[in-house]
């Protein structure tokens, strides 16, 4: 069993920008196994992998798969050859039924509804055919994504971050199904930066950091704390150090807050809560349960439909927002390119957006006070320690971490009482994501009020001094993150509410409407 | 003029009219389902027309004519789609490319050719002839297949699920091996054929006759008949037989000498267009276009 499958040698990716994202990487899987690939953000773990897919070409470097040479130029090569990768961002159709996305790129003779149905049967991956995918949960996406490869007679199967958007229930189900797929001899490659699942489900593990590999062993004789050093390259402070929370006054409260989404459709169900000031109220649960919705109601981006939004004792419903601005409000918003910054403009001009009608960036003729706000952009720099060419670079050119920590200083120059951060480290390094963490729980030491919405349950277990777990637009429950099981917690995310859990009765899903 | 006779007169009129708007939104809705837009349908259909007269008058077939205008239009395509799909050029740039030689090319061509300005009729004999007892254009009959038949294609056929897939996500489509460059080339020659020979209609058909205003805006029409009809053909068909009887209508009413008396011809031609829009906009609602339609697909 220990016949080598697939070789890489000396792989070397420039990209036409000049990021060299592989630095001459080798790489080895064998027959049968399941490997995990794991490494941070851009440690070209990725990149390695969509050069063995076909999707990208090598710049330099050589692929043998089974002891013969090859060179995809394209995804379907890669496929003749048994090769399929799984993408993070799945490779679907959102407008095509499951069906349609399965034989997708198939001669019509070779579109078999039996076949599919057999295969179904045959691993157990069950999904509806005849449903759209974009009505599909994430994991089940995620399924016709592998009957789609396994029916192209995929023998390497690989799977980048499979895990990030599934609850702890349909994490469970894929390492169940990666077995089985094991046992059938297929190999998989296991993409992730998460210890505990590479430690679980994988044989063997080949660790990158910045495009070179610096570690492989076998899983048997890993321990998460190596791991973690072989990846980060130095000891990470896996908790972070808080004091207990002095919450005050409630300084942001939703009552019976009901909200639609882009379709028309309920996102959020009659939501109410309270967000203290000196605390960090966090909001956890899979993505696409409506806390983007709920974010945009608070910041006054969307609608509220019925219900109400009180902001430092005043009603702001469906007010807009630089009237929220007025009145202490900042938003962190979670996609920080498209409504966080405006890419190609300056790293100045960037840190006034939204700031801008004030009085000391204004002269006499309206005319911007570049003097002025490039101090403000210089100070913005420095005090949240961004690495950043100058402020007349545009803001495209800084790393994302920077980017995001560009956004974070902006809105916290606003002096906010209250502050709204969605997914404020997504996409961020380890450095990065500590110092925005670290920074929110200063933010709340000086009494702000936080209210936190993360898909990253660590993240809000870690900051969170209250925690609600959100599920089709309702709460499942409300309790400090000490209280919760991580086992709670995942029920919860898989739509099952907290009183059932406790009651013991035998839970049942929450009814959606 | 008996009653029956006016209304038989408006039937036939609708479906001239509605005829070359047709095609040429079916067409876009094809290459736009595949995610090229292509706003030269102006362009296309001026100088398809252009062609398919000087091919029909050179043989005094206008079979050859009604050719050579789908050929150019596919020609047109050709070039749009390589640029767009392969050198992943702007689609609107490119677009408004075909519009403007379109507008200064075929102006030239008829002073060139005929050597006159601006206006050229050909003779009977390249003229499509109607079918017989009914004044319907064969062209007509033509264009409610080509609807039945692309409608069929896009949502029945791998191949309509190949187009639809590489206009709503080229990258899901890339993976599993559709070629996607080639696909969004063959479906812009189509688009642009069937647009051609909307010019062929207008020129050696309907018309007969070549002007360098020749669409009068029905390219644009067609472009806005995409996005009411939600990139559907059989929605577009709709839509293009309300534009052809408003706009049939529209001039049975501007030629009454009463009306005509108190309202100028010009402001009576806005009639068909603002009832379609009207009702159009009002039946249809929120449409969805394709989601990567417009957007060069980059793998890096």
């Amino acid at each position: 069993m220990n016949d080598v499958i697939v070789q890489m040698k000396n792989i070397v990716k420039i990209y036409p920008d000049g990021t060299v994202a592989l630095r001459g990487v080798d790489f080895e899987v064998r027959k049968g196994e399941i490997h995990g690939l794991l490494g941070e953000n851009g440690a070209g773990k990725t990149t390695l992998m969509k050069i063995l897919s076909g999707l990208l070409r090598p710049t330099s470097g050589e692929i043998y798969i089974a002891g013969k040479k090859v060179s995809f130029k394209s995804a379907s090569e890669a496929l003749k050859h048994g090769i399929g990768m799984v993408h993070q961002h799945l490779a679907l159709v959102p407008a095509f039924t499951a069906y349609e996305n399965i034989v997708l790129g198939l001669p019509g003779r070779e579109a078999s509804r039996e076949k599919i149905e057999k295969l179904m049967e045959e691993t157990g991956l069950k999904v509806p055919l005849d449903a759209l995918v974009e009505d599909l949960p994430f994991g089940v996406r995620q399924r016709i994504e592998i009957i789609k490869m396994l029916y192209r007679n995929v023998d390497i199967l690989i799977l980048d971050e499979p895990t990030t958007n599934l609850t702890p229930i349909e994490t469970k189900e894929l390492f169940h199904t990666l077995k089985e797929l094991k046992k059938r001899g297929k190999t998989i490659i296991f993409i992730t930066h998460k210890l505990r699942e590479v430690l679980e489900v994988t044989d063997r593990i080949t660790v990158l950091r910045r495009g070179r590999v610096v570690g492989r062993t076998e899983t048997a004789k890993a321990t998460p704390e190596m791991l973690a050093k072989m990846m980060v390259g130095r000891e990470v402070v896996m908790k972070i150090e808080k004091k207990p929370a002095k919450p005050g006054e409630p300084v942001l409260i939703v009552k019976d807050l009901w909200v639609k989404n882009d379709l028309g459709e309920w996102a959020v169900k009659g939501l109410s809560f309270a967000v203290y000031s000196g605390e960090i109220f966090g909001i956890a649960g899979v993505e696409g349960n409506g806390q983007t919705e709920l974010v945009e109601a608070i910041t006054g981006l969307r609608r509220v439909e019925k219900g109400q939004v009180i902001l430092m004792g005043k009603d702001v419903t469906n007010r807009s927002p630089s009237e929220l601005y007025r009145l202490g409000l900042s938003h962190i918003p979670e996609d920080r390119h498209k409504l966080g910054l405006v890419l190609d403009m300056t790293v100045s001009e960037n840190s006034i957006l939204g700031i801008h009608r004030l009085k000391k960036f204004l002269g006499s003729l309206l005319n911007l006070k570049w003097r002025v706000i490039d101090k403000h952009a210089r100070e913005i720099i420095e005090k949240f320690e961004i690495v950043a060419p100058g402020t007349r670079a545009p803001a495209r050119s800084l790393s994302g971490g920077n980017q995001q920590k560009l956004v974070v200083g902006r809105e916290l120059s606003k002096s906010p009482q209250v502050i709204v951060a969605a997914q404020p480290t997504r996409g961020l390094d380890v450095a990065a994501t500590e110092y925005i963490r670290k920074l929110l729980i200063k933010m709340r030491d000086k009494g702000k009020a936080v209210l936190l919405v993360s898909a990253d349950l660590d993240e809000i277990l870690q900051l969170s001094d209250r925690m609600a777990v959100m599920y089709e637009g309702e709460f499942m429950g409300i309790a400090k993150p000490e209280e919760l099981t991580e086992e709670r917690i995942g029920l919860m995310m898989g739509g099952y509410k907290m009183e059932q859990i406790s009651a013991g009765t035998k839970p049942q899903p929450a009814a959606s409407s | 003029m008996s009653e029956l006779g006016m209304i038989i007169d408006i039937i036939e009129g609708t479906t001239f009219a509605m005829t070359p708007l047709v095609l040429a939104a079916i067409g876009e809705i094809f290459n736009e389902r595949a995610g090229i837009v292509n706003i030269g349908l102006e362009g296309i259909m001026l100088i398809s027309g252009f062609m398919a007269v000087v091919a029909a008058e050179a043989t005094l077939n206008p079979f050859i004519g009604v050719l050579a205008g789908v050929a150019t239009g596919a020609f047109i395509g050709l070039i749009h789609g390589y640029i767009t799909a392969y050198l992943k050029g702007d689609h609107i740039i490119s677009g408004l490319g075909i519009n403007l030689f379109a507008l200064g090319g075929v102006a030239f061509g008829i002073e060139a050719v005929w050597g006159v300005r601006g206006y050229h009729t050909p003779p009977d004999a390249a003229k499509v002839p109607d079918l017989p007892v009914i004044n319907i254009s064969p062209i007509f009959i033509a264009m409610i297949l080509i609807v039945i038949g692309t409608h069929y294609l896009l949502y029945r056929t791998s191949i309509g699920l190949k187009v639809r897939a590489v206009g709503e996500n080229p990258e899901a489509a890339d993976v599993v091996g559709v070629n996607v460059e080639r696909v969004q080339l063959l479906a812009t020659i189509y688009g642009a054929a069937l647009t051609g020979l909307a010019g062929a209609f207008l020129s050696i058909d309907w018309l007969t006759a070549i002007t360098k205003e020749l669409p009068a805006g029905r390219g644009f029409i067609a472009l806005a008949l995409v996005n009411f009809a939600n990139w559907s053909p059989l929605l577009a068909l709709g839509g293009g037989l309300l534009f052809g009887f408003f706009w049939t209508l529209g001039e049975w009413i501007k030629n009454m000498a009463a009306v005509k008396a108190v309202i100028p011809v010009t402001l009576m031609n806005t009639i068909p267009y603002i009832a379609t829009l009207a009702v159009v906009a009002g039946l249809i609602g929120k449409s969805r276009p394709p989601r990567y339609v417009g957007r060069p697909y980059k793998r890096e």
